[in-house]
């Protein structure tokens, strides 16, 4: 390929404003000494400003207040999502740290204060033990079923 | 007089005759700087609002948006009604994702690969053999035939119309890629980066696409009326 063709065939980038200033000089400098490559350039300049200038089409209004509408309500509902996640994330440090803090007192209550110092499990550790896991478990399933059926009734809407 | 000389000269005609050229973004782009970056603080402005919730910031967006987003939906799946669905999708897609949109990408071109992907699906699960062929069914009305009406009070007016149908025509005789490479670099005039970016593609991909767009429109016009008197 002669420098001539690969003139041409810079010449639509040329049209479409994409070439590199390097380029564009290249292209300009070979412009001067040739009248086919500029005339070809012409037309190519002008098919670039036909597609610039075609009519812009528009959504009809309807379109557009409907989707205003619903990308609204989806935007409040995400919103409002990430407030949930955000409390019940809250509420789970929470009850995980009233939950810690309450073994100690336990412990202070049914052995008094030296009965803190002695390491091991007792009888009522191990049914204190049972009765947080429980707890957690019943709480866990109860926010699984009210997520399960929250998704079913936004995909039915 | 050349094809294009015709071409170019009733395009120039449409624009000046009915002034429907409602592309904001070019005028503020080329025309006054000042606007320009006064357009640019604003869209950031009202981008991080929207991240915040703000209902304002969404409807102001999509007033900004609305009609380069159908226009470029329009291009790729050429059906108004298909767009127009597309259109409402991607809204509801920005509101439910604009959390993750990372505030130093250049919006536009999130919110066009959104756009872009939804389409994509679309054409996939409907006309998988679209994304890659040309359009075969060329009878009836053109989506440029199909463009609000405007009066245009001479004959002059209609008949660059009717060339300007022609090219919007043509333009959707291409395949997607071609059809998506022009729309995004002549119509939403968007920089090769850009365009790469709602692309996912290197620039010297989207520079080959372009040229090729090119040259495939220029054949085809050719092709489909020569020797044509446009005047």
């Amino acid at each position: 390929m002669n420098d001539h063709e690969k003139i041409r065939e810079l010449l639509t980038l040329l049209a479409a404003g994409v070439l590199e200033p390097h380029e564009e000089k290249q292209v300009m400098d070979h412009l001067r000494s040739c009248e086919s490559c500029s005339a070809e350039l012409e037309d190519w300049k002008l098919l670039a400003g036909g597609l610039r200038r075609l009519p812009t089409p528009q959504p009809r209004s309807l379109v557009v207040e409907r989707a205003r509408a619903q990308a609204q309500i989806r935007l409040n509902e995400e919103f409002e999502h990430r407030w949930n996640r955000g409390v019940i994330v809250g509420l789970i440090v929470f009850a995980w740290v009233l939950t810690l803090l309450s073994w100690p007192l336990v412990r202070l209550l049914t052995g008094g204060l030296l009965g803190m110092l002695v390491p091991g499990f007792s009888h009522e550790w191990i049914v204190f033990g049972a009765f947080t896991t429980s707890v957690w478990l019943a709480g866990g399933a109860a926010a699984v079923l009210l997520s399960m059926q929250h998704r079913r009734e936004r995909r039915l809407a | 007089m050349s094809l294009f000389r015709v071409l170019a000269r009733s395009m120039d005609m449409i624009s000046g005759i009915a002034g429907f050229r409602l592309n904001m973004h070019s005028i503020s782009g080329l025309g006054d700087p000042a606007a320009y970056w006064e357009g640019q603080v604003a869209l950031e402005s009202d981008v991080a609002q929207l991240r915040g919730g703000d209902l304002d910031a969404l409807s102001a967006l999509l007033t900004r948006y609305q009609n380069r987003l159908y226009r470029y939906l329009l291009r790729l799946v050429r059906e108004p009604a298909e767009a127009e669905d597309l259109f409402q999708q991607t809204w509801l897609r920005v509101a439910e994702k604009i959390r993750q949109y990372d505030p130093r990408r250049n919006f536009e071109a999130w919110l066009f690969t959104l756009a872009r992907n939804l389409a994509i699906d679309h054409l996939r699960r409907i006309r998988p053999e679209s994304l890659d062929q040309p359009a075969a069914d060329t009878e009836g009305e053109s989506a440029a035939a199909r463009l609000p009406s405007h009066e245009r009070p001479a004959i002059e007016g209609i008949l660059a119309r009717e060339r300007a149908g022609r090219l919007g025509a043509a333009l959707e005789m291409l395949p997607m890629v071609q059809r998506e490479v022009l729309t995004l670099r002549f119509e939403e005039e968007m920089k090769l980066e850009e365009i790469a970016e709602v692309l996912d593609a290197p620039l010297s991909t989207v520079k080959t696409r372009l040229r090729r767009a090119l040259e495939r429109l220029r054949e085809m016009l050719e092709t489909q009326y020569p020797g044509e008197n446009w005047q």
